[in-house]
């Protein structure tokens, strides 16, 4: 326990000095409610889609399906099971309920003509209504029961702005369908389906409009409320077929929503990423506001030990104040956990991505970590301050000229490289070496870049004066340079004054502004490698993708073939397989390809497909040592294996992947219900782009959930789809930010407290309190670009390496966005106006005799 | 003495200022009408809570009255706000005050010319270098302040007081700061500043040696002017002094 007076003289101390401690708590609380926000949200997030699949599956006992050889269970493509086996499982003791379960792809087209556009999937479904054993409820209306009848979830209806009665036109696997609205449906709590729209059937019409062919995904089983459940599993087991199995409904639960929760836990890490980030950013402000304080209370502290205090106490005096902080900033973070968990639900279900109504769950879990987190950090960047404390020699109590013994510069520097290049080289193993799969390559150059951060920020102490001054020579630009006009020579030279502190301030906002840099980066090369991937390799005249990531049905792209405009169409299916006992994506395409894609062929022929050949990209060939007509083995995940022989070697894998095998082929391997995951075509000969636009236009008609692309269109989809990807990047880095900008506003509204009576006498010799008000802002502009030059000169440097480092099938091109660069400096300069509001406005109010009489 | 001592550089008619309400109520200047000639080194003495130091406060436009006027040459101060109160003692008055006197940052020059930097005016080079010459500053002008010993950052003090030519400089406790040698030297500069380049000073002091350096001293107790000396020696206004006292 700490003495009493060190308790005391702790808490007076905190409570002296509120108004300075605030924003350092602020800074604290926000990164505490980034990452307590970020586990309250995934928490609650998987705890509402657990529930929803165990409403879901609701009287579902036991599920029977095809069995899967390999992969992942909850995203297998099964083969669908056969409905005729419901017949001989119903006549078994114990079985009370058996049902088909289907779920195909539906689209509903609003009243309008255009389809409804949702952030989930668009489900059309078989449906017995709740007293069946799917646990969706009926909220409005009746069950669908025959032909020509459809209920919707409510959510969806509304939005399409359909009620009761109303005909509705539907698009399903293999065509148009109207239907009248019977029935508005809910699942469990909500009225929506999560995010998915939801048209639910009865199960003739189902298996009709969805083109089941009398199959279903599964069979459903309810038992009666006597039968043990293990005994009518056996009883199943008994009468299935081979290449069957029967698992429990909370099993089939679990399993769909774990696929889900995998999901979230993946977003829920990427959240805590950036709030790692933030905290990060945060601990210089807490490190910058602690040097501060400390160095302003020189003569009191000189004083305590003056008076008896020990070196140790003092240290204890300084942690403490530290622990005050942690404590009420990691108090109050929980709470704002709870505001940051709803505002990024509220934020991502604006941009439509519908997280399920949850709530809010505070795990033992997020109360420990947010508890170590926020206290550890605030308490490790207090500790240099508090042994800087400690050094205060009890004379500089009668002589403040005394101070501090401070690092010399020398030991800093040496300190400070060997910080930078322990970083750079950790950055670089991580980044190419990549030790240990992702997690090395991730933790690896997280690690590195922390140091590298570390590093910059105190050899940006060496350079904070001299770069002070060359920015206050140059800004503003280009007509009058600061130094010109008093104001500015005082912003100049103060932020000179402390080159400690303005670069540490200014190394809070490096960090979020070289992430930045850092991400313009990738992303710009990203681009450009796409682009020129496009150019280079891609040949097609039109693009169709769909609008949801559920596949185009095969009916489409069927249709586009038989089109006299189009010269070669061509989907792109996609499948797993086992090859020399690795899981391995397998394309299925037609030999049209070839007109649509260079490939590169450098042996064998594309035609070899339709003769159910394999064809596959050079390194993979290389490792299996095949050449054309040699064969290799495959097995399916349904089970099924093929010998396929090698029908062709190609050179450029970066559309078509490393294996290709023919439709057909696919088809005659697996009975999963195909989809296309894109489909390419190309003009015939002789017919105008405007004209086979029109006729692929009107074919699309009838699928309104395709979405037909030129090259141009497609290339902007893509690069809308990354742009709309980095705005949430960059929208996560904007909390670093803010802290960043809360520092710079903390260490000039410390500084216009210590400079009090230098500032009464510039207004007593005659400075307006305008040019007071300039000086300071112009000196938090200097600290926010010089800021924004480190964060640029390290984070273009790392989005290289990084570009570097990405595979050659996605980055082959490096760029460096100068726009971003100049939208950074230009924002610096606004970012410190910004942060030199309260601070200037508190400058120009001090009263000048008060200022003068301040010792 | 010329003609111009008998112009006003300043003064105040009737000046109060009162602190405080009803039974708190305290008069830190009552009534006090006052004049201060053009060229002339004026001393302002009292004991510890006489006035004295907030009559001169009034009288530079740092602080208001309660009721009365001041008036800087022939402007009423009264009747200006902030920002014209700013210009005017940025053009009209000087200051020098008894310690930390001088902005850190600046180097001996630019303190100097901080004044006329702030108002965007070009320093008159051939007062300026009187002025430097006069306060002995030519060797020290590119350093700061920290670099200065407490008589050199005084004079510096001084030289900026003087750099704009103001109608008035007010010094409060100029030497106090300072050993009596130092404190010798800077009076001298200012008695010097008074009789060569025909500037006005008023001074508040303590030091009877300090007012000795002075054309007149007045006397201030409990915010009245009790009592006037004119070529004053220490001595008179040692025993001037301790009458008030008593």
């Amino acid at each position: 326990m700490m003495p009493s007076p060190v308790v005391r003289l702790t808490l007076r101390g905190v409570l002296a000095r509120k108004f300075r401690i605030l924003l350092t708590i602020l800074a604290v609380v926000s990164g505490v409610a980034f990452v307590s926000g970020a586990f309250i949200l995934t928490d609650s997030v998987k705890g509402a889609i657990n529930n929803l699949f165990v409403e879901l599956r609701g009287a579902v006992d036991l599920e029977i399906r095809t069995k899967i050889a390999f992969g992942d269970s909850a995203r297998a493509e099964r083969d669908p099971v056969d409905v005729s086996l419901m017949k001989d499982i119903a006549a078994l003791d114990g079985v009370r309920l058996v049902e088909a379960n289907l779920l195909r792809q539906a689209t509903i087209i609003k009243p309008d003509g255009e389809p409804l556009k949702t952030s989930g999937p668009a489900f059309g479904i078989s449906w017995t209504g709740p007293d069946g054993l799917d646990g969706r409820t009926l909220l409005e209306g009746v069950v669908p029961t025959k032909s020509g009848e459809v209920a919707i979830d409510k959510s969806s209806a509304k939005r399409a702005g359909y009620v009761l009665g109303d005909k509705v036109t539907l698009v399903g696997p293999i065509g148009k369908g109207e239907f009248t609205l019977v029935g508005l449906t809910g699942t469990g709590s909500t009225s929506g389906g999560g995010g998915a729209s939801v048209c639910a059937f009865d199960p003739v019409t189902a298996n009709e409009f969805l083109g089941a062919d009398d199959k279903a995904d599964s069979i459903y089983v309810g038992i009666t409320p006597d039968a043990a459940r293990s005994d009518v599993q056996k009883a199943i087991e008994g009468v299935l077929p081979s290449g069957y199995e029967v698992i429990t409904g909370e099993q089939s639960a679990k399993e769909t929503a774990g696929a889900i929760n995998e999901i979230i836990d993946i977003f829920g890490k990427v959240l805590l990423g950036f709030a790692a980030i933030s905290l990060f950013v945060s601990a210089f402000l807490i490190f910058n506001t602690f040097a501060i304080i400390v160095s302003q209370r020189l003569r009191e502290l000189a004083l305590l030990r003056a008076v008896g205090a020990s070196t140790r106490q003092i240290h204890q005096m300084i942690i403490g104040e530290g622990l005050v902080v942690g404590i009420v900033a990691t108090g109050l973070g929980l709470v704002g956990g709870l505001g940051v968990a709803k505002g990024i639900t509220f934020a991502f279900n604006a941009a439509g991505a519908a997280f399920p109504a949850a709530d809010l769950l505070i795990s033992s879990r997020t109360i420990i970590l947010s508890v170590a987190i926020g206290i550890g950090v605030t308490l490790a960047a207090a500790i240099v301050p508090a042994l800087r404390a400690g050094r205060i020699p009890p004379v500089a109590a009668m002589r403040p000229e005394l101070g501090f013994s401070a690092l010399q510069r020398s030991k800093r520097l040496v300190v400070g490289v060997v910080t930078l290049i322990t970083g750079i080289t950790l950055f670089s193993i991580g980044l190419f070496v990549q030790p240990g799969g992702t997690v090395g390559t991730l933790g690896g150059s997280a690690i590195g870049a922390v140091l590298l951060f570390l590093g910059v920020a105190s050899l940006s102490t060496t350079v904070a004066a001299p770069a002070s001054r060359v920015i206050s020579r140059i800004l503003p630009f280009p007509l009058r340079p600061m130094t010109n006009s008093v104001p500015g020579r005082l912003a100049s030279r103060n932020a000179q004054r402390t080159p400690r502190r303005t670069a540490s301030t200014a190394s809070a906002l490096m960090v979020g502004l070289a992430l930045v840099s850092t991400v313009s980066v990738v992303a710009g090369s990203v681009k450009k490698s796409f682009t020129d991937q496009l150019k280079a390799s891609v040949t097609a005249d039109f693009f169709v993708t769909n609008l949801s990531f559920q596949g185009l049905p095969v009916a489409f792209g069927e249709r586009l073939a038989e089109l006299p405009e189009l010269g070669s169409v061509s989907p792109f299916r996609a499948t797993v397989a086992l090859i020399n006992g690795e899981e391995k994506q397998i394309g299925a395409v037609k030999p049209e390809i070839g007109d649509l894609v260079d490939i590169d062929i450098q042996k064998g022929s594309i035609n070899s497909l339709t003769d159910g050949d394999i064809l596959l990209y050079k390194d993979p060939a290389r490792d299996l040592n095949v050449d054309v007509g040699d064969t290799i083995d495959v097995t399916w995940q349904n089970g099924k294996t093929s010998t396929l022989t090698v029908g062709g070697i190609y050179a450029d894998s970066s559309v078509a992947g490393n294996w290709l095998i023919g439709l057909d082929t696919l088809a005659e391997v697996s009975s999963a219900p195909p989809v296309d995951f894109f489909i390419g075509a190309k003009i015939a000969d002789g017919v105008s782009i405007a004209d086979a636009r029109a006729a692929m236009d009107k074919v699309a008609a009838d699928f309104p959930s395709a979405e037909v692309q030129d090259q141009a269109e497609f290339q902007k989809s893509q690069e809308d789809q990354l742009n709309q990807l980095l705005s949430i990047v960059y929208g996560l880095l904007i909390f670093a930010i803010f802290i960043a900008i809360l520092g710079i506003a903390n260490t000039m509204a410390l500084s216009v407290f210590e400079r009090t009576r230098e500032f009464g006498l510039l207004r007593a010799v005659g400075m307006s309190r305008r040019h007071l008000k300039r000086s300071v802002r112009w000196e938090a502009i200097i600290v926010s670009v010089f800021g924004a030059t480190l964060g640029i000169v390290v984070g273009i440097p790392l989005g290289i390496a990084v570009a570097i480092a990405l595979p050659d099938s996605f980055v082959t091109a490096t760029v460096v966005p100068i726009n971003t660069i100049v939208t950074i400096l230009i924002a610096s300069v606004v970012v410190g106006i910004f942060a030199a509001i309260f601070p200037a406005r508190r400058a120009a109010k001090l009263d000048i005799l008060d200022a003068i009489a301040t010792q | 003495m010329t003609d111009v001592s008998t112009v006003a550089a300043a003064g105040a008619i009737n000046a109060s200022k009162i602190y405080g309400k009803d039974d708190s109520e305290v008069r830190a200047l009552d009534d006090v009408t006052v004049d201060f000639a053009l060229g002339q080194f004026t001393a302002i003495m009292g004991p510890s809570g006489s006035g004295k130091s907030t009559l001169m406060h009034c009288l530079a436009g740092l602080d208001a009255l309660t009721s009365g006027r001041v008036l800087i040459g022939d402007t009423d101060l009264a009747q200006l706000d902030d920002k014209q109160l700013t210009s005017l003692r940025r053009e009209k008055v000087g200051f020098i005050f008894q310690a930390y006197n001088l902005i850190p940052t600046l180097s001996a020059l630019e303190n100097i010319t901080l004044p006329l930097d702030l108002g965007g005016v070009k320093p008159d080079q051939e007062w300026l270098d009187t002025v430097i010459d006069k306060m002995n500053l030519r060797n020290r002008l590119s350093h700061r302040p920290s670099e200065l010993s407490g008589g050199q950052q005084q004079r510096v003090a001084v030289a900026r007081a003087l750099a704009s030519r103001p109608q008035i400089i007010f010094a409060d406790e100029p030497t106090g700061n300072l050993d009596s040698k130092t404190g010798a030297e800077i009076l001298a500069f200012m008695k010097h500043a008074v009789t060569d380049l025909h500037q006005t000073i008023v001074m508040v002091t303590h030091d009877p040696v300090a007012a000795a350096y002075a054309d007149r001293v007045i006397f201030l107790a409990d915010g009245k002017v009790v009592d006037e000396v004119n070529n004053p020696t220490s001595e008179l206004v040692l025993d001037r002094m301790k009458r008030l006292g008593s």
